[in-house]
């Protein structure tokens, strides 16, 4: 595939490029080109240059409290030239509450101080290859709660409350045996229970039992391209616990996110082969 | 006793006098400092055996080399001057926001000028576009100089400005703002910035190429050695250094590598090196590695001493003393959980205090996100004078000397630096490694390499990549007024319609005859700001005799 190619403009009179320069580098680390325009550039010349350098996208960075003034007109010099799918995305020192504005006139995305490069590197990857049409390469938003995992000693002992107290139907009951427990999942709405009793001591569910008792284990996210999306999330930093897929209940692939990247949650991310009959 | 002990104490007994004779004309803030246990605080305390690497390295405090402070009673006579740098929109939004700062207890003024002021343009040039009275304040003429300093007296404040390449224009209106009050240039005092190495190198305001711009310095020095005698010529500033990166051993190796070059330069325009290096002043960044900070500030004091000592063979004791400002580090303030930055900004301006420092700016908490409301540019100047009523640590000079831990990072910080100075002087000194590029790179690098550690989490930053918040509460922000850049657009044009204009052409041909010739143009340009000239034109002269820089 082409690289993406990005011209890092610094418009305005502010001298500050500590940011750009550090982009630059990150985003020429992550396999793209990269132009720096160098200081003090007018909207006029940002703009020229992107057209001749045919760039993909442009990275302006003002510190100075004048991108208000200076981002929208060149996107709008973009407009004016047809050239407005080079995408334009900003940073630097501003306020929260011109971001809307910005975004308004057309900055596809502004990064405020603490963004880690690599998340501006995979938005502008991403919107570029969304303009050009490599659309099945988009993550869409996982479509439900697949289950809720529930760590039980023993499943002879829970099941009655679900079945007789609660009145929930029992769809099925099978051993995993690469997680090393028994399952049983109960239907509720278009989600499950999953009661996860150990079959050994070596299990991960005896040992999250030993450590904090029986209870919620983890939460299921029903997801389609699963090996995409933990790419994109270590790419992002997140720890996983696994980086590929395994094979789950049901011959689902499913992957665990680590709780430490999920502020304590376990996120388990699920993949059914085939369309489930709702 | 051996005659080296002899001479140490002689020595000692030399420190003594010093101080005794001090004391009587600046009496100390109290007769007797005593600990909360009535332990009696002495004014410094030392070893009681002066043993040679005592001596050579700390010695005592006014005394070269100067690692313990540049004099004898250091805080315990006089605070620190407390100086908050400001400016925003207009010159009478800033005159009042300085009186504030005046009444609130500060003992300085720090101008932050708006970016056309900084690099010689006019509110209505189209350059200036979007940036007009946003970083700083706008000024454009005398007439706006003369509304900024209004009822401030200037025979009594100290005034410091931050300009560089059009430093000798703000200088020239600032002395014609006095002459209107009837205080004359010689009782002013202050600072300019006056630093374009550190421009060229990491902040960007530039104008001119390295050798014009080199020479308006060297002219401002001659004209206040014999004019200005007060004002502070130049702040040669690791601050931006290190902002755009640097590590703290760069940041002290560059800023003394460009000293050097500022000292070559004045000698080699014929100046004496004992006129003008009193008037030199330094400005460092206090950053968070607190211990090592406090090394850098000893150190850079003691590497100073020595290469004006050594290298120029100065002899005045005044041309030996590093004097510095200090601001606290905006680039570690963080975006998320502003509040954070009130602690980070106490431990910065701790540091700068141990290491002995002149005078400081603490940073207000929101400078992550916009310019700070009064509210906060409050808290940034209480920061400091709970730190000088309420800490204890100015009771005693140099509290932290004799550390094993601080001396020796002091000393390898030395180390650090000389090697680098070796380094720049074999590529022919700072003006020739900047025109290379080399300190630009060589901070680009460091700068990278820091992100990379905050990215992947080996440099924790608290509230940003770790013990973060999912819902950020939203700040008050200062906002600049969206109408300002027209409103002082129309000052300047009912300006340059009610000037004399003859005079301004004819003052304006003046300085380009001298540009073009090797006159002081510190005089020439008086004369163009005392008849209204603007910053845009003064500026714009020289550009056309001097050219303009357009980086490496």
């Amino acid at each position: 595939m082409k690289k993406i190619r990005v011209l890092i403009a610094k418009p305005g009179l502010d001298g500050h490029d500590r940011g750009a320069l550090v982009v630059a580098q990150a985003l020429r680390d992550y396999g793209m080109e990269v132009i720096y325009t160098g200081l003090r550039q007018t909207p006029q010349q940002i703009v020229a240059a992107a057209i001749q350098e045919d760039v993909d996208a442009i990275g302006l960075s003002c510190l100075s409290g004048a991108h208000n003034e200076l981002f929208p007109e060149i996107v709008s010099m973009l407009k004016a030239r047809e050239a407005e799918d080079i995408i334009v995305v900003g940073g630097g020192v501003i306020p929260w509450e011109d971001i809307p504005f910005l975004e308004s006139k057309g900055v596809q995305k502004v990064f405020t101080p603490g963004t880690p490069t690599k998340e501006t590197a995979i938005f502008i990857e991403k919107a570029v290859r969304e303009r050009d049409g490599v659309s099945e390469e988009v993550l869409t938003p996982p479509k439900k709660i697949d289950h809720i995992g529930i760590a039980v000693s023993s499943l002879e002992q829970a099941l009655p409350f679900y079945v007789d107290s609660l009145h929930l139907q029992l769809e099925a009951i099978e051993e995993v045996a690469s997680e090393k427990v028994k399952v049983a999942f109960l239907k509720i709405g278009e989600s499950r229970i999953e009661l996860l009793e150990p079959i050994n001591e070596e299990s991960p569910i005896a040992s999250f039992i030993e450590k904090r008792g029986e209870g919620i284990h983890h939460i299921a996210l029903s997801s389609d391209n699963i090996e995409d999306r933990l790419q994109e999330l270590s790419a992002r930093g997140i720890k996983l616990i696994h980086d590929k897929p395994v094979k789950g209940a049901g011959g689902a692939n499913i992957a665990f996110l680590h709780p430490k990247s999920a502020g304590g949650v376990l996120y388990e991310l699920c993949e059914k082969d085939t369309k489930e009959a709702e | 006793m051996t005659t080296d002990q002899k001479d140490f104490h002689k020595q000692f007994e030399e420190w003594k006098a010093l101080t005794e004779k001090l004391l009587t004309k600046f009496p100390e803030k109290k007769e007797e400092f005593v600990t909360s246990s009535g332990i009696e605080i002495e004014r410094l305390a030392h070893p009681n055996v002066l043993d040679e690497s005592y001596m050579k390295k700390l010695g005592f405090p006014g005394q070269y080399p100067y690692t313990r402070g540049i004099q004898p009673t250091m805080y315990r006579g006089r605070t620190w001057t407390m100086r908050q740098y400001a400016g925003f929109g207009s010159a009478e939004e800033t005159n009042r926001r300085f009186r504030y700062l005046l009444d609130q207890g500060q003992t300085g003024l720090s101008v932050a000028f708006d970016l056309p002021t900084q690099i010689g343009y006019d509110s209505d040039d189209m350059m200036a576009k979007g940036e007009v009275g946003k970083v700083g304040v706008a000024i454009d003429s005398l007439y706006d100089m003369e509304a900024l300093l209004k009822d401030i007296p200037l025979d009594k404040v100290s005034t410091s400005m931050t300009i560089n390449a059009p430093a000798a224009v703000l200088l020239a209106m600032y002395i014609a703002v006095a002459e209107k009050q009837g205080v004359s240039q010689s009782e002013i005092s202050g600072t300019i910035q006056n630093d374009i190495l550190k421009e060229y190198i990491a902040r960007g305001t530039y104008i001119f190429p390295p050798k014009p711009s080199m020479r308006l310095i060297t002219d401002i020095f001659a004209y206040c050695a014999e004019h200005v005698p007060r004002w502070n010529t130049i702040s040669i500033s690791g601050y931006h250094i290190r902002e755009a990166g640097s590590t703290a051993s760069q940041e002290l190796a560059f800023t003394i590598a460009n000293g050097i070059a500022y000292v070559d330069a004045a000698i080699e325009a014929g100046l004496a090196v004992d006129d003008f290096a009193p008037r030199l002043a330094f400005f460092f960044n206090g950053h968070n590695q607190f211990l090592e900070e406090v090394a850098k500030f000893r150190a850079a004091r003691r590497i100073w001493s020595k290469i004006m000592k050594e290298r120029y063979g100065a002899k005045k004791a005044k041309s030996l003393q590093l004097r510095f400002h200090t601001q606290v580090a905006g680039s570690t303030l963080t975006a998320q959980q502003p509040d954070n930055n009130i602690v980070r900004v106490t431990i910065q301006a701790l540091a700068a205090v141990l290491g002995g420092t002149q005078s400081l700016h603490t940073n207000a908490k929101d400078e992550a996100l916009a310019l700070p409301t009064e509210d906060s540019a409050r808290i940034a100047l209480r920061t400091q004078q709970i730190i000088a009523n309420e800490s204890g640590v100015t009771d005693t000079v140099d509290p932290l000397g004799g550390s094993y831990y601080i001396e020796k990072l002091t000393d390898e910080l030395e180390e650090y630096v000389f090697n680098y100075i070796e380094k720049i002087d074999d590529m022919g000194g700072a003006v020739s490694a900047v025109e290379q590029g080399y300190m630009q790179r060589e901070i680009h690098q460091a700068a990278y390499d820091t992100q990379k550690k905050i990215e992947s989490g080996e440099e924790i930053v608290v509230g940003m990549n770790k013990y973060t918040l999912e819902d950020e509460p939203k700040p008050e922000l200062h906002r600049i007024d969206p109408e300002l850049q027209r409103k002082q657009i129309e000052k300047l044009q009912a300006l340059r319609t009610e000037r004399d204009s003859s005079r301004v052409s004819a003052r304006l041909e003046e300085l380009r005859q001298g540009a073009q010739g090797d006159a002081n143009l510190m005089p020439l340009i008086l004369e163009c700001v005392r008849g209204y000239c603007t910053v845009g034109e003064i500026c714009g002269v020289l550009r056309e005799e001097f050219g303009e820089y357009t980086g490496v």
